[in-house]
Formats: C-alpha cells, sequence, structure tokens
C-alpha cells in the first residue's frame, strides 16, 4: 500500500526543443483545434493529414514514440470491442453485407464506421498526451488562466476557476497521503481489503470513504480561514512574477495550424463521408 | 458572478478526491461484468452539489471531467463531448433533487400531519421511528441516487450519439453498471453527508 508513489498527474517530459519551449497558450490553442477537427472530421484522407501533422509535432519534439503511446496499451481491448461492435451493430440501408453468419452481419458501412471511430479515438488521446508530455502542469495552468481572461469581462470568474485547478491538483497529493493512513489504520484493526465478493470488497470501502471525505472537508475549513486572513480576493488586479511572452516560434507555430486548419476544412467539404 | 473563497476551496478539495480515486484505482469497484468495473469517482461531485449548492457541483464535475479526458479510463472519454459535458450536470441535477424532495417532504408533511400522527399512534414505535428515518434520509437518497443516473445516462447517451457504442451495448452497460453504482451511489451519499454535517455542527458549538 504505497499509494503517494504511484501517483503520477500529467506526465510531462522536460526538454528544449521548439515545442517545449512554446507558449502554453499557443499549444492549448492548437490542441483545441486539433481536437475540433477530429471531432468532426469523417473522412480517411482528413484523418491521415492528422495522422501526418501528428507525427510531425512528435519528430519535432524529440518524444520517444514508444513512451508517448505507452498509455494506449490497456486500451487496446477495449478498441477492439469497440471495432466489433460497430462492425455487427452498425445499421444502415443500403449497405454491402460482408459477411453474414447466424445473427451476426458485417456491413461495409459498419466497417468503415468502426475504423473511424478507432482512428478518432487514438488520435484524440495521442493530442492529449503530447500536450501533457510537452506541458509542464504549471504552464499549462498558468496558460489556461491567460486564455480564460478575456471572459472575465462577461462575468465568469476565470482566476478563482484557475485556482480551483490548481487546489485541486496541490490537494491530489496530501489527500493521498491522507488516504494512505487512513487504509493502513484499516488494516490494522484487521480489514483485509483484497479479500471477499464484490459485496464484501464494497462494503470495506466505506470506513475508508468517511474519514477521507471528513479530514478532507477539515483541512478545507482551515485553507478557508487561511486564505481569508490573508485577504484572497479573487484575480481582480493580481500580478505575476512570471509573465508569458509570445515568441517568433508561437508566430511559426500559429501560421502553421493556420494553415492546416484551412486544409482541414477543405478535405472535409471537398471529401464524401469514408473516403 | 464571483465565487467566495469557500466555493473555491470545496470545488478544489472535491475536486481533488475524484482525481485522487481515478490515480489511486480506489474509485472503481470491480463489478462481475464483462466491461469490468463500476465507478463511484462522480461520489465528490454528488456530495459538492447537495452540501454547497450547484456552483460547486458544476466546478467539481468540471474537475472530475477534464481528470477523465486527459487520463482517459475508457477509449471514449477522449471526446471531450463524452468526458467533460455530461459531468457538468450530475452536481446540478443532484442539488436539484436533494431541494425539491426537502420541500416536497416539507409540504406533504404539513398536508398530512393529521392522518399520519394517527397511523403513527397505531403503529409499533420501531416502524415508526424507521418510516421517520426514512423520511429524514430520503432527499440525500434520492439526490446521491439521480446525480448517479445523471452521469451513467448522459454519458452512455452521449458516447452512444457520438457513435461510439450501438444502443444495443449502451443499454446492457446502463444497465449492468447504472444500478450497482447508484446504490452505492445513494448509499456513500447519505453516510458522507450526515457524517460530514455531524463535524460540521460539532465544529459550530465549539
Amino acid at each position: 500500500m504505497e499509494l503517494t508513489k504511484n501517483i503520477t498527474l500529467g506526465v510531462y517530459l522536460p526538454g528544449e526543443t521548439i515545442i517545449h519551449r512554446l507558449d502554453p497558450r499557443t499549444k492549448i490553442i492548437a490542441a483545441t483545434i486539433l481536437i475540433v477537427m477530429l471531432l468532426l472530421s469523417r473522412s480517411y484522407i482528413a484523418y491521415a493529414a492528422v495522422a501526418f501533422f501528428i507525427a510531425m509535432i512528435i519528430v519535432i519534439s524529440a518524444i520517444p514514440m514508444g513512451y508517448a503511446l505507452r498509455g494506449l496499451k490497456p486500451m487496446l481491448p477495449v478498441l477492439l470491442l469497440m471495432w466489433i461492435f460497430q462492425l455487427f451493430l452498425f445499421r444502415d440501408s443500403d449497405t454491402l453485407v460482408l459477411f453474414n453468419w447466424w445473427i451476426f452481419e458485417a456491413t461495409e458501412a459498419g466497417l468503415h464506421m468502426g475504423n473511424l471511430i478507432i482512428l478518432r479515438v487514438l488520435f484524440l488521446f495521442t493530442v492529449t498526451t503530447l500536450l501533457t508530455l510537452t506541458t509542464s502542469v504549471v504552464s499549462l495552468t498558468d496558460g489556461l488562466e491567460n486564455l480564460l481572461n478575456p471572459l472575465r469581462k462577461v462575468g465568469v470568474p476565470s482566476q478563482e476557476l484557475v485556482m480551483t485547478l490548481v487546489i485541486a491538483l496541490r490537494f491530489v497529493m496530501i489527500l493521498a497521503e491522507e488516504l494512505e493512513k487512513i487504509i493502513k489504520a484499516q488494516m490494522a484493526r484487521g480489514v483485509a481489503f483484497d479479500q471477499g465478493n464484490f459485496i464484501q470488497k464494497t462494503k470495506k470501502i466505506f470506513p475508508v470513504f468517511l474519514p477521507l471525505f471528513v479530514s478532507a472537508f477539515k483541512r478545507a475549513e482551515e485553507l478557508i480561514i487561511a486564505m481569508e486572513s490573508r485577504s484572497y480576493t479573487g484575480g481582480k488586479g493580481r500580478t505575476k512574477m512570471k509573465t508569458l511572452h509570445i515568441s517568433r516560434a508561437d508566430l511559426t507555430a500559429a501560421i502553421t495550424i493556420l494553415i492546416f486548419t484551412g486544409l482541414m476544412i477543405y478535405i472535409n467539404i471537398a471529401t464524401e463521408p469514408f473516403i | 458572478m464571483s465565487l467566495s473563497v469557500r466555493k473555491i476551496v470545496i470545488s478544489g478539495i472535491l475536486g481533488a478526491i475524484a482525481i485522487l480515486l481515478g490515480v489511486t484505482r480506489l474509485g472503481f469497484i470491480p463489478v462481475p461484468t464483462p466491461a469490468g468495473h463500476a465507478t463511484i469517482m462522480h461520489i465528490p461531485v454528488i456530495l459538492g452539489g447537495i452540501l454547497e449548492g450547484p456552483v460547486v457541483g458544476i466546478i467539481t464535475g468540471a474537475i472530475f471531467g477534464l481528470f477523465s479526458f486527459l487520463q482517459p479510463g475508457a477509449p471514449f472519454f477522449a471526446d471531450p463531448l463524452v468526458s467533460i459535458l455530461p459531468r457538468l450536470f450530475i452536481g446540478v441535477i443532484s442539488y436539484l433533487v436533494y431541494m425539491l424532495t426537502i420541500k416536497l417532504n416539507n409540504v406533504l408533511g404539513h398536508l398530512f400531519t393529521g392522518p399520519l400522527q394517527k397511523i403513527k399512534a397505531s403503529m409499533s414505535p420501531g416502524l415508526s421511528g424507521s418510516l421517520e428515518k426514512l423520511n429524514n434520509y430520503l432527499p440525500l437518497i434520492l439526490g446521491g441516487a439521480f446525480g448517479s443516473a445523471t452521469n451513467t445516462v448522459l454519458v452512455l447517451s452521449m458516447a452512444t450519439w457520438r457513435g461510439y457504442l450501438p444502443s444495443e451495448v449502451s443499454i446492457s452497460i446502463g444497465v449492468l453498471h447504472g444500478v450497482p453504482e447508484l446504490i452505492i451511489a445513494s448509499l456513500l451519499t447519505v453516510i458522507l453527508v450526515k457524517g460530514i454535517q455531524r463535524i460540521r455542527t460539532a465544529e459550530d458549538k465549539n
């Protein structure tokens, strides 16, 4: 039971490449554009273009390929299952039946649907992984705060919202230690967490959850008092020790992503689905 | 709109618990179904909605959703429309159901005071006691149950609508996972809210 050792939040791989040094805002916007493009695309050519673009980013950022795709491994069985579901259960009128056995009927539309969905999920996963691999959590939250800032004008408390995210990330480790203590204390009292059937195992989470939540709420009250006594008033008029700057590399990246967006829009308009 | 320090801190810490349950796998309960496990990672979101109101519910839900988007447990959570959007509603629905049940309880309590007293007098003290208890817990049970159902139904409908799962599969996952999740969520909501409220009243007295 060494909970704190196994926790990895945001698997940042430090590096000195152009991608690493880009402004976090540029990277967040680029990732968002890529995600939206992926959600809208329905043709193989569009996915091929995205694959090429992502491959370029992986090469430039010098991230070991195996490391970038490591997180995919546990998902492969479920991905395969999703593909099979689509192949046999996707229903569409006037489509070619590939083969037919008992109640199973594989259609051509189902095959394409399955392929596209697997590709979409794979690329979405790679885009978010690339973002977290090349950007530290600190600069991600910094960039997010900065990007949300214009929303203050319409009344969205952007800096406060990012503050909740920062508190959450900070407290994961603190509460993990707490959780470890609670689990050890219950084990010392004779609770065997890894034994029993489903219902017995479920019952054992109750004596862990209650102390965890109670202690979390106590810590919350302490933090509220600490922040209020230091006159925390949210983001209004706050300055930063490190300010973000747009560099020449950011401009190049912005132009590249704009050209790519244009290309993707053209591909999606010009091609039929499933081509 | 501005957020009080209290809302910021409590959303943050509840979000931390949701992330913690995810990274330690403690939030996954091994249910004997082909798909593997039921989740209780949405419990902090339900608690946020019930204890602190809809705003905290939405923010905690957003943190939970963002986490499951960045470290997806199932492939289709890589789509933000499946992982983030549905989670914003869990806390709100829990809060609304909880408040509505309390209101109904009050109204019906007043309406039926007379007849209920008569029936109560004829009941054994044990039975009337447990009836009272059930009445006390009902808002929490329903709040937890509806919050959990919101998560199951919205996530699976979104996954179906986006084309990741055929509807037959979604429905069977919904029943096999949704029902145990719903039961565990409503039990945990009662226990955790009552526990936290007891600590709070004890602290207020000091």
